[in-house]
């Protein structure tokens, strides 16, 4: 290198140093200027089309347990293969083994961070239109501010049902860099504490928003009765909790964490029954298509409840739209014979013990489906669906039974075809409460789908199984003998049952509810002796109700209306709807119910030489064992959330 | 030209691998905590049930802070428990599990008795502790294989304290099947497994008695079987108190 070259490397050197000083210098001017590239408060609270990308934000947050939630994967999640209804003894799912509580590890939506952000949210949002509130008329702002408030308490009321006393932070935390941030490891509140917090955000919510919500009307944003609904469903909540949970843990300054004094139950119980009162007269039960004789008629109008967007029992909804908010149900659950292009179905099939809740079935004296004659042989039927023929028709709307029709199609469920003699009657498959394998002499039975079809003596040829099962290899199919109805669209074409192509609309809290939790609240009440407030008579008037429109029996006088009768109305009402964990939650009888329990299933065969069938009950032939552990009843706060912040106390167990 | 770009290649090389040098030198923890729950009154260790759902240790590092975050590990099924690799500290050490807790609180939070033990770990201690099982399970006589191959057992079930609080309904009482001796609610063979819940004060009224159970489902397979009774009132975390496993050979 020439010395004249270095010299005028080094000129360049100094021109470039140059140019990034005052490069740099200028830079540094522009810092106070707003950067474009980022949506700034004005621009958001300014219009009403900001403040509606705002409350879509908070609503798209709001943690309710819909199409796309499973104990196992958590909220917002596509992929619903270990379906609630599997953990509750409501339904057996090849996918899940036995019961679990929720598998935080394995949500893809952070339970404790997700929630506290949308409280964060919330937070932001109500300190901050206070100060564009000359923008709007104060009707707006008023209404807003009560939404703000409405999702605040709905993600306590998600934080507490699972944790117990969570902490409360009502106010945006803010962190300055290199700053103590003792102040930001805000610590657990007592259980309490935060119900009551749930209860005053929803007051304020009640009082605040207008009876239809302005921007939306159509259910899917809170309006004052949404608010009331869900003030009657969390104080129900915590009146349980104060009357029925065991489990307790202090924190040292004495803040019952898990856990509420019983003596405060009755008050809890009295707010439910108000906050559900508040809605008489504004909806109703719908009934749109039913009929006070025809069974028919109340089928139909079952169904429809679900699907029909003029329905006055709805109260919140939660809408889907293809392709951006789509879910998944029906490629999950229809029955195996209806299997859309991508595979799945037949995920949620209905237990024995589940259909056993419903009335309008054989019964043996001890309450169990009666499948077997005088002389301890089975009964046979002619078809599958005669053994159902006098069912309640919401049971019919809730599950499909062997042999009813869905989509235009007879539903094929059978577990075999038994081949042999049939004179003097045929005995049982198995002694009674056996866990064994059937056994294989006398039993033709299919493995999977492609089946070999078996000649009868009259020559005509039948398919060992089912279309929708039962195979012995292949547990994508009716593996209880049933499988679920509930929410199914019928009008679905089956090349359209895909996966993440569904839009249903997903009814988070409908009329039946409020009025079963007016009911649940009244009944705990008189069980209280604290009738002072209450119209007791409403359990009894209620459940009637309920029962009319499912075409059930009715409830010969109001003695019959106990809290037992109300909880069982709740769990065949509510069925499927991701409600009844939270209720077995509740009540603590979780754990006595799932207590080394297998579940029963209804398997029907075809007896070759008789030409009719038979039912064979027992238990679940994979003898999946449920034991709930006391423990989940108070879940376990997350690891990552406790190195965050060292001031949280772990629930008693983990 | 060369040489600057050499110097700022040699910085980098340097930034880059000095901290990558930066190795964890802290040594593992190799310290030794073992020790044993023992029922109070029979001086045996208590049994129970492998997994979660048995007696734990719990360690409270108290010299690292005041207020620490509890660090737990597992009994062995037998009652003992050995933790080879715990950091040498002082430590408030206690157990939980089916047996009158060793840290009582009143229903208003109040610390009534604590009967922790404090530890100065540094090398190797034990530490044991005698607690009053809920219930207090001993085998009468051994496992009987009847005529179709099913076995019946004999077991005598009584409480392990005198604590009314504790003297709580006795709400299942079961007798676990499986072909490993970790035998317990979390494993067993449900075939032949007999399940019992219990109403109001049926079961109590079956303690002190000698109580008979037989295996269900018929004829036991051709292998080695482990039998044990567990037995539970709803008290804590509502966890079961076991006999010995036995063996039908």
């Amino acid at each position: 290198m020439s010395n004249s070259n270095q010299q005028e490397i080094m000129k360049k050197f100094k021109y470039i140093f140059l140019v990034l000083l005052v490069a740099g210098i200028s830079a540094c001017r522009k810092l106070n200027i707003p950067p474009k590239n980022i949506i700034q408060d004005p621009q958001v609270f300014t219009s009403t089309g900001g403040i509606q990308a705002y409350m879509a934000r908070l609503y798209s947050e709001l943690p309710i347990e819909d199409f796309r939630y499973s104990p196992d994967m958590g909220l917002n999640f596509f992929w619903i293969i270990k379906p609630t209804p599997a953990t509750t003894g409501e339904a057996l799912s090849r996918d899940q083994g036995g019961s679990t509580p929720e598998n935080f590890g394995g949500w893809h939506w952070d339970v404790w961070a997700g929630n506290y952000t949308t409280i964060h949210d919330c937070d932001y949002f109500i300190q901050t239109l206070p100060t564009y509130a000359s923008t709007y008329t104060p009707a707006q702002v008023n209404a807003w501010l009560g939404e703000a408030y409405f999702v605040r308490a709905m993600t306590y009321f998600a934080l507490v049902k699972r944790f117990g006393g969570v902490p409360i932070v009502n106010k945006v935390l803010n962190y300055t860099p290199g700053s103590d941030v003792t102040d930001l490891k805000v610590p657990r509140s007592s259980e309490q504490a935060v119900w009551d917090q749930i209860g005053s955000d929803l007051d304020f919510a009640i009082a605040n928003l207008p009876a239809v919500n302005s921007d939306y009307g159509d259910g899917t944003r809170a309006n004052k009765f949404v608010a009331a609904a869900f003030k009657s469903r969390a104080m129900l909540y915590a009146g349980s909790i104060a009357k029925y949970n065991t489990a307790t843990l202090f924190d040292a300054a004495k803040n019952q964490l898990c856990g509420i004094p019983a003596s405060a139950a009755a008050g809890y119980f009295q707010k439910a029954y108000d906050a559900a009162k508040l809605l008489d007269g504004q909806y109703s039960l719908y009934l749109s298509a039913w009929s006070p004789t025809d069974k028919a008629a109340q089928y139909q109008n079952f169904v429809n409840l679900f699907s029909d967007p003029a329905s006055k029992e709805n109260i919140f909804v939660r809408e889907y739209q293809y392709p951006n908010s789509v879910h998944g149900y029906d490629a999950y659950n229809v029955p195996r014979q209806l299997m859309g292009p991508n595979g799945y179905s037949s995920e949620v099939n209905p237990t024995l013990d589940f259909v056993e809740k419903f009335g309008g079935l054989p019964k043996n004296p001890d309450g169990t489906l009666k499948t077997l004659d005088a002389s301890g042989h089975y009964i046979l039927f002619n078809n599958t669906m005669d053994l159902f023929a006098n069912v309640e028709p919401r049971l019919r709307a809730s599950v499909i039974l062997p042999g009813d029709v869905f989509k235009g199609q007879n539903i094929e469920i059978r577990r075999g075809i038994y081949t042999g003699p049939v004179t003097g009657g045929i005995s049982p498959l198995l002694p009674a409460g056996s866990k064994s394998q059937y056994p294989t002499t006398n039993l033709v039975v299919s493995s999977n789908s492609g089946q070999t079809a078996y000649k009868l003596p009259d020559g005509t040829l039948m398919n060992p199984a089912g279309l929708s099962g039962v195979f012995t290899g292949d547990q994508t199919c009716a593996i209880s003998g049933f499988s679920v109805r509930k929410w199914l669209n019928p009008n679905l074409a089956t090349s359209q049952v895909l996966e993440n192509n569904e839009t249903q609309t997903w009814i988070e809290m409908r009329y039946a509810e409020v009025l079963l939790n007016k009911a649940e609240a009244a009944a705990e009440l008189a069980s209280l002796g604290q009738t002072g407030s209450i119209n007791t008579s409403d359990a009894f008037t209620i459940v009637n109700q309920i029962r009319s429109r499912a075409g059930a029996s009715l409830l010969a006088g109001a003695g019959d209306a106990k809290i037992d009768t109300i909880r069982a109305e709740r769990r065949k009402e509510l069925a499927f709807e991701n409600k009844t964990y939270w209720d077995l939650k509740r009540w603590r009888i979780f754990d006595k119910e799932q207590n080394g329990t297998i579940y029963r299933v209804l398997m029907p065969f075809y007896s070759a030489q008789a030409g009719k069938y038979f039912f064979d009950q027992r238990t679940d032939e994979r003898n999946n064992v449920y034991t709930y552990d006391t423990r989940w009843y108070y879940e376990q706060i997350p690891g990552g959330a406790i190195s965050k912040s060292s001031n949280l106390i772990q629930n008693p167990g983990y | 030209m060369k040489k600057i770009f050499y110097y700022s290649a040699l910085c980098l090389a340097i930034a880059i691998t000095s901290s990558c040098s930066k190795v964890d030198n802290y040594p593992a923890p190799s310290d030794t905590l073992s020790g044993s729950t023992i029922d109070e009154a029979t001086g045996k260790t208590l049994q129970t049930e492998v997994g979660g759902g048995g007696t734990r240790v719990k360690l409270l590092e108290t010299s690292y802070s005041a207020n620490p975050v509890p660090i737990y590990f597992q009994s062995k099924q037998d009652g003992t428990f050995n933790n080879t690799k715990v950091f040498a500290a002082t430590y408030k050490v206690s157990v939980e599990g089916p047996f009158v807790p060793i840290v009582q609180t009143d229903n208003t939070g109040t610390v009534v008795s604590d009967s922790s033990q404090t530890v100065v770990l540094k090398g190797s201690a034990t530490v044991n502790f005698k607690v009053q099982p809920f219930l207090r399970l001993e085998w009468v006589g051994t496992p009987v294989v009847n005529a179709d191959k099913s076995v019946t057992v004999q077991v005598k079930i009584t409480r392990g304290t005198n604590i009314p609080a504790y003297q709580l309904d006795v709400t299942n009482i079961n007798l676990y099947v499986s072909n490993t001796q970790y035998d317990g609610s979390n494993n067993y063979d449900p075939r032949y497994s007999t399940l019992t819940s219990y109403n109001g004060s049926t079961g109590t009224a079956l303690l002190g008695q000698t109580i008979s159970i037989t295996t269900t489902g018929g004829a036991l397979p051709d292998q080695d079987v482990y039998f044990r009774v567990g037995a539970r009132i709803n008290a804590g975390l509502n966890q079961y108190n076991y006999t010995t496993p036995v063996s039908a050979h």
